[in-house]
């Protein structure tokens, strides 16, 4: 930039710099901004017109523009199934389970690894809780299946040796919801603690000193002062988790509860119905209609959760 | 300091989450690149003076036109042609001797068309969708497919539009040999909208009829004398062998996909209904050997016999057949297991039972047990309800992204009718993977080592083997293949539907929701595992199969049959 163009920015009245004169006067920032706008352009806004393959009969030869236009009929196969009622139920439930139960956890984590005072006993179980996000899904669902199969499972192994009777989850589907949360959180909580942790490194220290001095002790400053600080971050971490809320964890699903059919009652999500559905004819087209579908429900979910929470107290919304 | 730690461990999971992005596969050029391999010349000499010969054989028989057009094709680019196949990449040892292999055919394949040949694989593991998936892709990475019409999803494909449709000319002039070998009827059943899109494998007998692989002398020792030859006997024979040799691993070792075939082969050995291939995975919709092309489902009508499965299947569970948890068992090898000795049974087609049955090396059951013998009890044995595969079982197609197309079917025509490069590429090099005794039946060198020098095992190549140049293996049991091949061809069918591709775009939808109830009812009632009785459970099956759609379906079906047929 030379001196003569800041120069012109400056000359120009405030209110009508426009847009072209914002970007001059903010092009540092806007400078710092470009990696995140290139990376979202090329990844959320440049594969936008590719939603046009849910409404055609695609052909690879042809490609998505080539194909031929279908309308809705790649969504009848998700209607005419009769079980997009309990497919979306079982999704949003676990998803809400997730998300509340997972952000709970998370919070309590960041907020007992603050409170810690031996360095290294902190950084140990810091690392420890972080480790499983490391595990591929594929890799948990063996670790899982060989904890908890009949016939030469560790748990089953150990309850036969005590010389109880053997436990056959692989034949209850009712156990299955508590287990895939208790997977889910043991995987994911050291990596959801991160934030918490990072935001409440990020309070003021004279706050917390001050309230030292005036006697509170650790569970009121707890209570008083970091769980109110982290409010924003729960709030946004809790309004860009919903957005997903119709999306289903697949790998997770997928590689724990498998093919086994006596379990999908209480463990088929969207994801693993599709996957199995449109395995036998390879569609994309239907597999983007299910895409489509689950986006316009998150959409729908974000706006209104983030209008009630603007009625609530404005502060706190996203926009 | 907390900052830091923080910051290493946020850099940490991005760099893990772009390894994790950036792994994808790519492989498959280290074959390539061993073209100037060193070649023993007494050798190579016999070899390319015999197939001169043959070669002048077959192409007169071509005709004098394809002559004349072969030699007007521009071959002047060097091109690699990339040929796919299911199966997992070899490594180590094994892939060395399949590059030493390579290395000669390449050096054919450069001499003749200027090409050079690769192996691209989609290993075992949900191959199904990382086939479709490549072809999908369309980046031109693969050129030769091998693909089938009941079990990788051909007509899908070549609907979608990932198979070259393959003009008349384009066979005559670059693959003359395959066009003149394939008789016009054949080459019908590989049309789908009046395009030619695969190149069958219709010249290679084998049996691919499903059915259970067992003991012969544990089925003795059973009270069995004669072997298995019904359901009913599998129970007796099941049951003894849990109860008497409590030394095995499991009695059968299976995973939760065995559902399908194990239904299908009940349904084939109670009635006389035969099914459509490749529309969904079981065999939901197909007509009957009385009256081929009226189309019936017997999984709505043969309420009975469904429960009588069903409460079979209940014992076998109880008698602890299979591991309890077969539902989540996804890592079976109860092949491999079978040929050590540590399952009793196994069920495939009956091409598998033909190794299984051999005094080969790699069944040490026969070296560590002299009584040990292996029967085959073939699903339809009770009702004689044996159908001949469709010869689109194996096929070779063009994917619609190859560059060098023309090439490709050069290259093909030269591994599926040319005696040195089929010889090389399914057998691997003489005197390394194989010899041929002085009956003329292809033995194993000596210092031969069944788990790496075997090349068959490694190209994969089912989609156009040839018996004009097929040599017999020596250690196949023949003697007992024959017998069972004889009492086939006794009562098979030829497979009715080889011309019937239906356009099932409009009722895909309902397809896929019948097969989706189908797969779950059936994987529970297969396994013995539902709750309930086994009235109720076919029951809900069939109502919920009503819902879907398959009375839909069937009657689509037999619209277009009609069509077809009438």
């Amino acid at each position: 930039m030379s001196k003569s163009n800041s120069a012109e920015a400056i000359a120009v009245p405030h209110k009508k710099r426009g847009f072209f004169g914002n970007i001059i006067k903010y092009r540092t920032l806007i400078l710092m901004c470009i990696p995140a706008i290139v990376f979202f352009f090329m990844f959320s806004y440049m594969p936008l017109p590719g939603i046009w393959v849910a409404f055609v009969k695609y052909n690879y030869g042809k490609g998505i523009f080539g194909s031929k236009f279908i309308g809705l009929a790649n969504f009848e196969f998700l209607t005419s199934s009769g079980k997009l009622w309990s497919l979306t139920k079982n999704t949003i439930l676990y998803n809400l389970a997730f998300i509340i139960l997972g952000n709970v956890l998370a919070i309590i984590m960041a907020i007992l690894l603050n409170e810690m005072q031996a360095k290294i006993f902190k950084k140990v179980s810091q690392t420890m809780m972080f480790l499983p996000y490391f595990i591929s899904q594929v890799l948990v669902g063996v670790l899982v299946f060989n904890l908890l199969n009949y016939d030469t499972g560790f748990v089953n192994g150990i309850l036969e040796v005590l010389g109880m009777e053997k436990w056959q989850p692989y034949a209850d589907p009712n156990v299955w919801p508590v287990l895939l949360v208790i997977i889910y959180l043991w995987q994911q909580t050291g990596y959801n603690s991160v934030v918490y942790f990072a935001a409440i490194c990020g309070i003021d220290a004279e706050i917390i000193e001050a309230s030292k001095v005036d006697g509170a002790n650790a569970f009121q400053r707890i209570r008083y002062i970091i769980l109110p600080s982290l409010k924003p971050t729960i709030i946004i971490l809790l309004l860009f988790a919903l957005g997903g809320i119709v999306k289903g964890n697949f790998g997770l699903f997928y590689n724990i509860v498998g093919t086994n059919s006596l379990l999908y009652d209480t463990t088929d999500i969207i994801e693993t119905f599709v996957y199995r559905a449109t395995m036998t004819d390879f569609n994309f087209s239907t597999a983007s209609a299910v895409g489509l579908y689950q986006s316009l429900v998150g959409f729908v979910i974000v706006m209104v959760v983030n209008g009630v929470i603007k009625k609530i107290d404005p502060e706190y919304s996203l926009f | 300091m907390k900052k830091k730690v923080l910051s290493v461990l946020l850099s940490t999971a991005m760099v893990f989450s772009l390894a994790a992005c950036g792994g994808s596969s790519n492989g498959g050029d280290s074959a390539a690149d061993k073209t100037e391999a060193t070649t023993e010349t007494a050798a190579e000499d016999t070899a390319a003076a015999e197939t001169a010969e043959s070669t002048e054989e077959t192409t007169e028989e071509a005709g004098e036109a394809t002559e004349a057009a072969a030699s007007d094709i521009d071959t002047s680019e060097h091109v690699v042609i990339n040929y796919m196949t299911t199966g997992d990449r070899p490594d180590g040892k094994s892939a060395e001797r399949l590059d030493e292999m390579l290395a000669k055919l390449n050096e054919i394949l450069t001499e003749k068309v200027n090409a050079e040949l690769q192996i691209y694989y989609i290993e075992w593991t949900d191959y199904l969708a990382n086939y479709n998936l490549t072809l999908a892709q369309m980046d031109g990475s693969v050129d030769l497919v091998g693909t089938a019409s009941d079990w990788l999803d051909a007509w899908p494909n070549a609907k979608n539009g990932a198979f070259l449709a393959l003009s008349e000319d384009m066979l005559k002039t670059y693959a003359p040999k395959t066009w003149a070998s394939v008789p016009a009827d054949h080459w019908e059943m590989c049309k789908y909208d009046g395009d030619i899109y695969l190149m069958p494998e219709d010249n290679y007998a084998q049996w691919t009829n499903h059915g259970f692989t067992y003991r012969l002398d544990w089925a003795r020792d059973a009270g069995l004398a004669d072997g298995v030859h019904s359901w009913e006997d599998l129970t007796t024979y099941f049951k003894f062998v849990k109860e008497n040799h409590p030394e095995l691993k499991a009695v059968w070792d299976s995973d939760g996909t065995q559902y399908a075939q194990m239904a299908n082969g009940w349904i084939a050995s109670h009635t006389n209904f035969v099914a459509i291939d490749g529309l969904a995975t079981g065999a939901l919709w197909g007509g009957t050997k009385d009256d081929l092309y009226t189309v019936v489902t017997p999984v709505m009508t043969e309420t009975d016999s469904l429960v009588d499965y069903a409460k079979m299947m209940k014992e076998w569970d109880e008698i602890g057949v299979w591991p309890t948890d077969v539902l989540n068992n996804t890592s079976s090898q109860n092949r491999d297991e079978y040929r050590v000795g540590q399952v009793a049974a196994e069920q495939h087609h009956t091409q598998t039972w033909t190794d299984l049955c051999s005094k080969t090396e790699a069944n040490t059951i026969y070296a560590d047990d002299e009584k040990a013998e292996s029967g085959f009890f073939y699903f339809g044995e009770e009702t004689d309800n044996v159908v001949a595969l469709s010869i689109t079982h194996g096929a070779m197609a063009v994917s619609a992204a190859s560059e060098h197309p023309e090439r490709a079917l050069m290259v093909y025509d030269l591994i599926r009718n040319d005696p040195e490069c089929y010889k090389l590429f399914n057998y691997g090099i003489e005197g390394v993977s194989y010899e041929i005794n002085d009956e003329g039946l292809r033995t194993t060198p000596e210092g031969y080592d069944s788990s790496t020098d075997n090349i068959n095992g490694m190209t994969n190549y089912w989609w156009g083997r040839n018996d004009d140049i097929e040599i017999r293996d020596a250690s196949r049991n023949w003697d007992k293949i024959d017998e069972l091949y004889a009492k086939y061809d006794k009562v098979k069918i030829d497979y009715p539907y080889g011309q019937f591709v239906p356009d099932v775009d409009s009722i895909q939808a309902k397809i896929d929701n019948c097969n989706e109830v189908y797969t779950n009812y059936m994987k529970q009632i297969s396994f013995g595992k539902y709750t309930g009785t086994a009235e109720e459970i076919v029951a809900e099956m069939q109502d919920a199969l009503a819902q879907a759609g398959i009375a839909d379906v069937a009657a689509e079906l037999q619209t277009q049959m009609d069509a077809l047929y009438k």
